[in-house]
């Protein structure tokens, strides 16, 4: 093979356009100057906006030496001798070189740019390339992007990006996804923190948005959609988020970001509330070989409410008409202890057996059942309205050689927040914290980290609102609450009164005594109950663990001459521990351990077509083992325009909790699909019935124990290049995949008397919500494009539209793909106007379709969504700040991304950050 | 800084156009619509006033303090409303004939307004609503009747749930108790209207008051006395006093008159006598002595005769579950079981049949299972002779007594 196909590193980095890959090798190389002797300093600046520009990285041309600018724009350099050319680079800018013959100060001014499609990526294909050169659709987010974006949070960020749908379950809790499947708790999209799966262990949703990175430190975000476990295992069936924190060589100093913000100005939902949001980063570089990061935030405001007051028939799992006024069996979606049910015929005859006279008039009540619920609070009137989010992490970094950099890091957050789960949950307390040790070398990485969750004082509103209706006045009995419901609906039917306004009297003449909300004998009944564990409360004593070793050796080095290859392994264990909770785990905590390894062998086969050839193949103890191949071409039309082909296989083992919930949820049971539960609920003996069908007379059984892993084969044809003198970027996308043994739910139900199942059980049987693998192949299929287009003076404009779809979803099938068949995302912006150029703006605007949501907690339509976003912002250059004016869903147009969630309102802020890079 | 307000207005104007688009905010949730019909037409109270004809009633409705109640149409009414003729003939009975039928309407209409009772015609109307919307249709032909609660409650301290009961019917024409409606289905927004052909009155004592205090009825009263003796302490519950007094009862009682427990007792006196071989005629005039007063229940010398059990197996057998007005009867001989057949289910019960004349039923007849013949129903000399003073029909709060002409034999003697 000629030695031109596959070139080495440092030849493309003749190129100009690949001097960035120095900025980015920089990270993986050590690039330190060991006993050298001639020191060559200087400060750059921004030439049009005559600021220090930091974190630029200085090499020496034609070594490995090299060191970045720190805070103030200055570097220091070490030569073996004069003279040399030093080379000067940093996104954004035009690179540039500078030849050195004396010692002297050397200063640089550095020219902006606005080149695009020059970022370079990584998890891609786990090697550094060109964004314009991946061969899977992929988009990046960098640290400039962060600071002229509108948005208060990046998680906001991320939701402007192509294809991606966000589900917001509070002010603190976004969740994002792409290609479908959104949703709180989103188990087919992952994501990962430096490098760190940061789903909780035990309730299975990512909490990057409470204990991840700090936006300040944030070095890019990049996203994978599509189907991506073929390189980072289990999950990601739909994509992968993979945050990179800034390294404390590179970016140093102090910065920090004052965010001050109103939101609720309408108070529609509760009185105006102050946001703030206060980030802090400190890093320093002691020495060549040791460097020290601090990061810090705390968000501070009143939440969000979910103010869906719409009746929900919980068993049919789809809305329903009426109100607490119209409906006596009312279940609000975001009204909790009115999941408490029960029919009032029982008490009625009752009183027709203790007065028979009444029992003709009775029995014309009693035709059909008169089912009434219990009085519930709305989420507002329940939930702590205070959301806090505090982050701390830290992390010392040490040069072990010039090669080999030695990582110990720790996260930690916690926090106030709600989560949209089977009910909605009020995290509070909530405590994650993430702790790892890495050594990264340029060809190999060695990693261990744990998660460790504690739920803290969190609890499961309808839980905790069902038993504290049960404790101010229990439902059972001769003069429970139901009892004196009947009694009470009797004397009004019985004076004539319609059955609603018999209903309004019977709950009138029940719910006396009923604690008012912000009382002192309603908080102190409720407090307990929150913090006993359920069944008797509704508190979630989660305590579960994540375990992880994993590594990869990149051995192109030695293969070079026929491929580059990268090799794999990991190792996971959770320890599941709800102490009964949540899991099947009262006794003891539940262990699932999984290994996995990975090969990755990659190859330019012309000077304009790549290929690239994966696989894994990974094993979870209670599953038999997956192999997960991936091949991907890229095909070099010209010049930076590619065409990218691959076809992708992906996974999932289920989630711990399709594995191990036991979860009472009194309308029905969520459990998982090991065998032990179907053991524990006498499956065997007395077996269970898909509901639909026997309702329509038909008796399928539920067979247990078969549960299988998910998996996705996916093909996806891309195109990414820029046109029209590169101030066009074009990135379009079109992906097809099948899914085998999908995962989804079933409601069926089981006999109480353990008899031989009728059709009378499909409405009064057990009822339970089982995962089970669809036995058909569900397809999905999409569309992306986006457009960038750069204009004179610092203005540009992007668009991107997105499509996901999926089909062939069997009728009784939960599958919650909840993602709008189309979404666009439109900006207007300009980075620098004005006649210093400081002025900045960003006009952004998002409209997603109307879609049929599904979850756990609720099901239902959800309209079309559009928000607009702004910014205006002005550089301080003298003290390296921005103050920035921004709001998100500037109109204050209030709007569900999920059925059940919190209605989001507009957010106004003015922000200060300080020393931002 | 000319070109730099062009950037200004220019993105200025991007933005408010984009706010433009906009104005087509975020919808709302999708609400689900309930298909709840809306009441048209006259409420009940409108309706009574819309008819000249029941302008005599209406005014009672306003003295009993009821109509706020029939206009509420969040409620649901059935009214059994007697025109004016009928309400005539109630005030004529009302005033002990004082107020003659034919006298102008604005004299009944005065009486009603100023001198009736405000309580009796709450009670007179209150007992004339049922809570609940009965079209004819719904009220069922099986007998005796349907038990429909009305909106009286006779005893509110008591419990809120005590209502008296009325008992329409669709057998043999329709009825409500006794009463012939004339015209039914009278529709109305918040119920419907039936017009009865006279006023129904609600009954105000219980069974036991009445066989406790009739005259004509001593030797019932001294059976139930006895039957209940087996049963210590008397009133206690499960005693038959204790269930005529029973406002949740719901009985009728065929009460043989004291005449015919004479006969029946005399003769079967005679028969055990003669058994003893005492001489017919002596046994005839001893056994004619001896049941000549209701005191033969508690005749020590008699009581292995007339035990506790057997005497109140013969009353038990007086006495049905069920209301039933004679107009309830069937036409046809039909067997009805009694409460003896809570004791002796396979035991075949009273053979009952009414003949009607126009509208009320002119014989009724019940016959035990071994007598020989039909014993009659006393029908009353007239119609509608209310309690105290009437023989048929005789309406309580606990049941209906019905006075009959023999003593039912339920079993050999």
């Amino acid at each position: 093979m000629p030695d031109n196909i596959v070139k080495p590193k440092l030849a493309n980095m003749r190129k100009i356009t690949s001097y960035l890959v120095t900025l980015l090798l920089a990270h993986i190389i050590s690039v330190t100057a060991f006993a050298q002797n001639v020191t060559i300093s200087g400060n750059v600046r921004n030439s049009n906006s005559q600021e220090n520009v930091s974190a630029v990285s200085v090499t020496i041309k034609g070594s490995s030496t090299g060191t970045f600018t720190d805070d103030k724009g200055n570097y220091s350099i070490s030569a073996k001798s004069l003279p040399v050319t030093l080379i000067f680079s940093s996104i954004g800018f035009e690179p540039q070189e500078v030849a050195v013959s004396t010692q002297q100060k050397t200063d640089v001014a550095f020219k902006p740019t606005s080149s695009l499609g020059q970022e370079i990526v990584v998890s891609a294909s786990r090697v550094p390339e060109k964004i314009l050169e991946s061969p899977v659709s992929i988009e990046r987010v960098s640290a400039a992007s962060i600071r002229s974006a509108p948005s208060s949070g990046f998680y906001d960020i991320v939701a402007t990006l192509k294809g991606v749908d966000v589900t917001t379950s509070s002010l603190t809790f976004k969740s994002p996804t792409t290609r479908g499947f959104g949703g709180s708790g989103n188990v087919r999209f992952n994501q990962l923190v430096d490098g760190m799966d940061n789903q909780a262990p035990g309730l299975n949703f990512s909490v990057a948005s409470i204990i991840g990175l700090n936006e300040l430190d944030i070095d890019n975000i990049e996203l994978l959609s599509g189907a991506s476990s073929a390189l980072y295992g289990s999950g990601g069936m739909n994509g992968t988020m993979l945050m990179t924190s800034k390294s404390p060589f590179k970016y140093q100093g102090l910065s920090f970001v004052i965010k001050e913000g109103i939101l609720h100005t309408d108070e529609s939902q509760r009185q105006a509330s102050s946001f703030h949001n206060w980030s802090l980063r400190w890093a320093e570089k002691f020495s060549d070989k040791f460097a020290v990061k601090i990061t810090s935030e705390l968000v501070q405001a009143k939440d969000w409410i979910g103010t869906d007051y719409r009746n929900y028939d919980r068993s049919g799992g789809k809305l329903k008409a009426g109100s607490r006024e119209t409906d006596p069996n009312f279940d609000g979606i975001n009204v909790y202890g009115d999941e408490t049910t029960g029919d009032i015929r029982p008490v009625l005859n009752g009183v027709a057996a203790a007065a028979p006279f009444l029992a003709p008039f009775i029995s014309t009540l009693t035709t059909k059942p008169i089912n009434v619920s219990r009085t519930g609070y709305t989420e507002q009137e329940l939930i702590n309205p205070n959301t806090v989010n505090f982050k701390i992490s830290g992390s010392l970094h040490y040069k072990l050689t010039e090669k080999t950099e030695a990582v110990i890091a720790a996260y930690w957050g916690t926090g106030n927040t709600v989560y949209t789960g089977a009910s909605r949950y009020s995290l509070r307390n909530f405590k994650m914290g993430q702790y790892k040790v890495e050594l990264n070398n340029k060809n190999w990485t060695l990693r261990a980290y744990t998660t460790q969750e504690n739920a803290g004082d969190s609890y499961n509103l309808a839980a905790t609102t069902q038993n504290f209706n049960e404790a101010w006045k229990p439902s059972p009995g001769n003069t429970g609450w139901f009892a004196q419901y009947g009694q009470a609906f009797l004397t009004s039917k019985l004076n004539g009164l319609s059955d609603q306004d018999a209903h309004i009297a019977a709950r009138k003449v029940a719910d006396v005594g009923r604690p008012v909300v912000g009382t002192a004998s309603f908080n102190e009944v409720y407090d307990k109950i929150r913090k006993l564990p359920v069944p008797k409360g509704g508190g979630l004593l989660d305590r579960s663990d994540l375990y992880v070793a994993e590594g990869n050796y990149n051995l192109s080095s030695i293969t070079k001459s026929v491929a580059d290859v990268i090799i794999g392994a990991n190792y996971k264990k959770y320890v599941l521990n709800s102490q009964g909770t949540l899991f099947a785990d009262s006794i003891d905590p539940i262990g699932i351990k999984e290994f996995g390894i990975f090969i990755q062998a990659s190859r330019d086969i012309t000077s304009k077509l790549k290929l690239t050839a994966s696989g894994r193949y990974d094993k979870n103890e209670y599953f038999k083992g997956r192999f997960t191949p991936r091949v991907t071409a890229v095909y070099k039309v010209v010049p930076n325009n590619n065409i990218r082909l691959s076809y992708q296989t992906a996974y999932r083992f289920p989630s711990n909790q399709q594995q191990f919930i036991n979860l009472d949820l009194i309308s029905y049971k969520l459990i998982g699909g090991n065998e032990g539960l179907a053991t524990f609920y006498n499956f065997n003996a007395n077996p269970a019935y898909d509901r639909d069908s026997l309702a329509a007379g038909k008796t399928i059984q539920q067979q247990f124990g078969q549960l299988k892993p998910e998996s996705l084969q996916s093909f996806e044809l891309g195109y990414k290049g820029l046109v029209l003198n590169s101030k066009l970027l074009i990135d379009i996308y079109g992906y097809y995949g099948q899914f085998t043994n999908f995962l989804a739910r079933r409601i069926v139900v089981q006999s109480k008397i353990g008899a031989p199942i009728t059709q009378a059980d499909a409405d009064t049987g057990n009822i339970y919500s089982v995962p089970i693998n669809s036995d058909v192949k569900v397809t999905t299929y999409g569309f992306g494009l986006g457009l960038d287009y750069r204009l004179p003076k610092n203005f540009s404009i992007s668009f991107n539209l997105a499509s996901d779809n999926l089909k062939d979803v069997p009728t009784n099938f939960i599958a919650s793909f909840n993602s709008p068949k189309y979404k666009l995302n439109a900006a207007f912006s300009n980075t620098g106007f004005g006649k210093t150029k400081r002025y900045g703006f960003t006009v952004a605007y998002r409209w997603q379709d109307a879609f049929y949501f599904q979850g756990d907690l609720a099901n239902g339509n959800l309209p079309s969504v559009q928000t607009l976003d702004a910014q205006l912002s002005v550089k301080l250059p003298k003290t390296k700040s921005i103050l920035k004016f921004g709001a998100t869903n500037l109109l204050n147009q209030y709007y569900y991304n999920a059925v059940g969630n919190s209605n989001i309102g507009g957010l106004y802020y003015v922000s200060f950050g300080y020393n931002i890079y | 800084m000319k070109y730099n307000s062009n950037i200004f207005k220019r993105s200025f104007l991007s933005a408010a156009s984009a706010i433009l688009i906009l104005s087509a905010c975020n919808k709302d949730l999708e609400q689900i619509a309930a298909v709840t019909p809306a009441p048209t037409g006259n409420s009940l109270g409108a309706t009574l006033a819309a008819n000249p004809d029941d302008s005599l009633y209406l005014a009672m409705v306003k003295r009993a303090g009821l109509l706020t109640t029939i206009n509420n149409t969040g409620a649901t009414y059935t009214m059994f409303v007697p025109n004016n003729n009928a309400m005539r003939i109630f005030v004529n009975a009302a005033t002990g004939g004082a107020i003659p039928i034919a006298a102008p309407d604005a004299v009944h209409s005065a009486f009603i307004t100023n001198t009736l009772p405000v309580a009796n015609a709450a009670g007179l109307v209150g007992y004339n609503i049922v809570p609940q919307k009965v079209m004819a249709a719904d009220i069922p032909a099986t007998f005796p009747n349907f038990q429909y609660p009305t909106i009286l409650n006779p005893a509110p301290t008591v419990s809120a749930l005590l209502r008296l009961t009325t008992f329409p019917s669709t057998a043999n024409g329709a009825w409500l108790n006794n009463i012939p409606l004339t015209n039914v289905d009278i529709p109305a927004s918040n119920g419907v209207i039936h017009n009865t052909a006279f006023l129904v009155t609600p009954p105000q004592r219980f069974l036991w008051d009445r066989i406790n205090t009739d005259p004509a009825l001593t030797y019932l009263k001294a059976a139930i006395i006895r039957a209940d003796s087996g049963t210590a302490p008397a009133g206690s519950p499960g005693t038959l006093q204790a269930a005529l007094l029973n406002i949740g009862a719901n009985l009728t009682i065929f009460a043989p008159t004291d005449v015919a427990f004479q006969q029946t007792l005399t003769g079967a006196i005679a028969q055990v006598l003669i058994g003893l071989g005492v001489p017919p005629a002596t046994a005839l005039a001893q056994a004619t002595a001896l049941a000549s007063t209701p005191a033969v229940f508690e005749n020590p010398a008699l009581f292995a005769v007339l035990t506790a059990q057997t005497v109140k197996g013969i009353v038990v057998y007086h006495i049905l579950g069920k209301r039933a007005f004679t107009n309830n009867f069937p036409t046809t001989a039909t067997l009805v079981p009694t409460l003896l057949n809570s004791a002796l289910p396979s035991h075949p019960g009273v053979t009952l049949q009414a003949t009607f004349g126009v509208p009320f039923v002119s014989a009724a007849t019940v016959k035990g299972a071994y007598n020989t013949t039909d014993a009659n129903v006393v029908i009353n000399a007239s119609p509608l002779i209310p309690d105290p003073s009437g023989s048929s029909d005789q309406h309580y709060v606990n049941g209906v007594i019905q006075k009959i002409d023999q003593v039912l034999i339920p079993l050999p003697l």
